[in-house]
């Protein structure tokens, strides 16, 4: 009785042919069997697993014998009372319960996995890719910037070192230069060189012979009564003597050179040579060696005006 | 009753024993997954309807596992694996939505 009380209200707009159909079901059977396609298509419509089974369910709600034929006015929710409660094992429950094992079983899995670690295991090959390139570039940008900090470590770390090396240098480089430049005292092994000329005949043209003399024989630093002689170093007679860079100086003259006496000594006393010239004008050339010879004449570094080192 | 039973013990089992699945089958479970649920929710739609039928049953739960692999592996050959694998959830999401809908009206009747 409630069945029918029940399903009466609703159908009025759904199921009209049912509602039709229930009430008359006086004679089941015919009724029931004009009344089931109108419910088939439905079925048909939406899901797609039932299109067949429609001939088949027939038989196999016939088969169920008394259940089927009360099956017919049974609403959804007693058949499906009807399946669950008594439990039954038929071959259907066992196999639909296999299937569904094997559902819920890839279920778990797979919400397990994804749950595990989401961000990888899902993802295409495409983006596993574009995170691999990411993941190097990251990589390499990493690297780079250690090296570079690497780097500049290495040179905080020597540049104490760098710093002092480079002063020692610098002072030795000046040291030589200053020597040649005249800006600094030079002592060593050498000879001296002195001029007496009472007669005044030795002029700016002798000294510079023997400054060159000296200069091809070596000399590394000399100085003329008490003038140093640099590569800018000019002679001019002037009055009665001789100038050496504007500073008069008279005889006698005193070269003081460093250099390797064995070679300065014999380069004035070739035949020809400065003494012999300053012999045959009656001046009077002596030479003595020295194992040290001071040269602590000085001279002011000057700037040149136009030439600039192109080494910069 | 037993079938919801085999459902629950599979879950379980699944969260117990941690399978470990084979990376080729790895990109078809998902998919597979919501198949088998499709094919599932038919199923319990043609019980309420008294249509149920094992057989039929267990034929379109296999195929639909095996069709919806096959979609989202071929997708993969092609290059579009990520947009069909779209197309069938969002497929099998509308029939599951219809049978559930069905479902509701023969059980609450609304």
């Amino acid at each position: 009785m409630r069945p029918v009380s029940d399903e009466t209200p609703p159908p009025d707009q759904d199921r009209t042919p049912d509602s039709g159909r229930t009430p008359g079901g006086s004679g089941p059977p015919s009724d029931r069997k004009r009344a089931l396609p109108p419910e088939r298509p439905r079925p048909e419509a939406g899901p797609e697993p039932r299109p067949e089974p429609r001939p088949e369910p027939e038989p196999q709600s016939e088969s169920q014998g008394g259940t089927g034929d009360g099956g017919g006015a049974l609403t959804g929710r007693q058949r499906l009372a009807k399946a669950v409660w008594p439990p039954r094992v038929t071959r259907a429950q066992l196999i639909v319960a296999l299937l569904l094992f094997v559902l819920g079983l890839g279920l778990a899995i797979q919400v397990r996995s994804t749950s595990e670690n989401s961000a990888l295991r899902g993802a295409r090959h495409e983006d596993l890719v574009r995170i691999l390139d990411e993941l190097d570039d990251r990589t390499k940008r990493l690297e780079d910037e250690k090296r570079e900090l690497d780097k500049h470590r290495t040179e905080l770390d020597n540049s104490s070192d760098q710093a002092e090396e480079a002063r020692k240098q610098t002072a030795e480089k000046e040291a030589q230069l200053g020597v040649l430049a005249g800006t600094v005292a030079a002592e060593g092994p050498g000879i001296r060189l002195t001029i007496n000329d009472p007669k005044g005949a030795t002029d700016s043209d002798t000294l510079l012979d023997a400054v060159q003399e000296l200069r091809a024989a070596g000399a590394e630093a000399i100085q003329i009564n008490g003038v140093r002689v640099v590569a800018s170093t000019y002679f001019s007679d002037s009055g009665g003597g001789v100038s050496v860079d504007g500073h008069g100086v008279s005889q006698p003259y005193r070269f003081e050179v460093i250099g390797k006496p064995a070679d300065l000594e014999p380069a004035l006393n070739i035949p020809g040579g400065v003494v012999q010239t300053l012999k045959n004008k009656q001046a009077k050339a002596s030479i003595s060696r020295s194992e040290k010879i001071t040269v602590d004449a000085l001279r002011q570094a000057k700037r040149p005006d136009y030439a600039r080192s192109s080494s910069q | 009753m037993i079938a919801v039973l085999g459902l629950v013990v599979g879950v379980v089992a699944g969260l117990v024993v941690r399978p470990v699945v084979p990376t080729v089958v790895e990109p078809y479970l998902p998919i597979a997954v919501v198949a088998a649920l499709d094919a599932v929710f038919g199923g319990l739609r043609a019980m309420l309807d008294g249509i149920f039928d094992d057989k039929v049953f267990v034929v379109s739960f296999l195929s639909n596992v095996v069709v919806a692999a096959l979609i989202v592996f071929l997708g993969d050959k092609l290059g579009v694996g990520a947009q069909l694998s779209t197309g069938v959830v969002v497929v099998l999401g509308i029939r599951i939505f219809s049978n559930a809908a069905a479902i509701r009206r023969h059980i609450f009747r609304a």
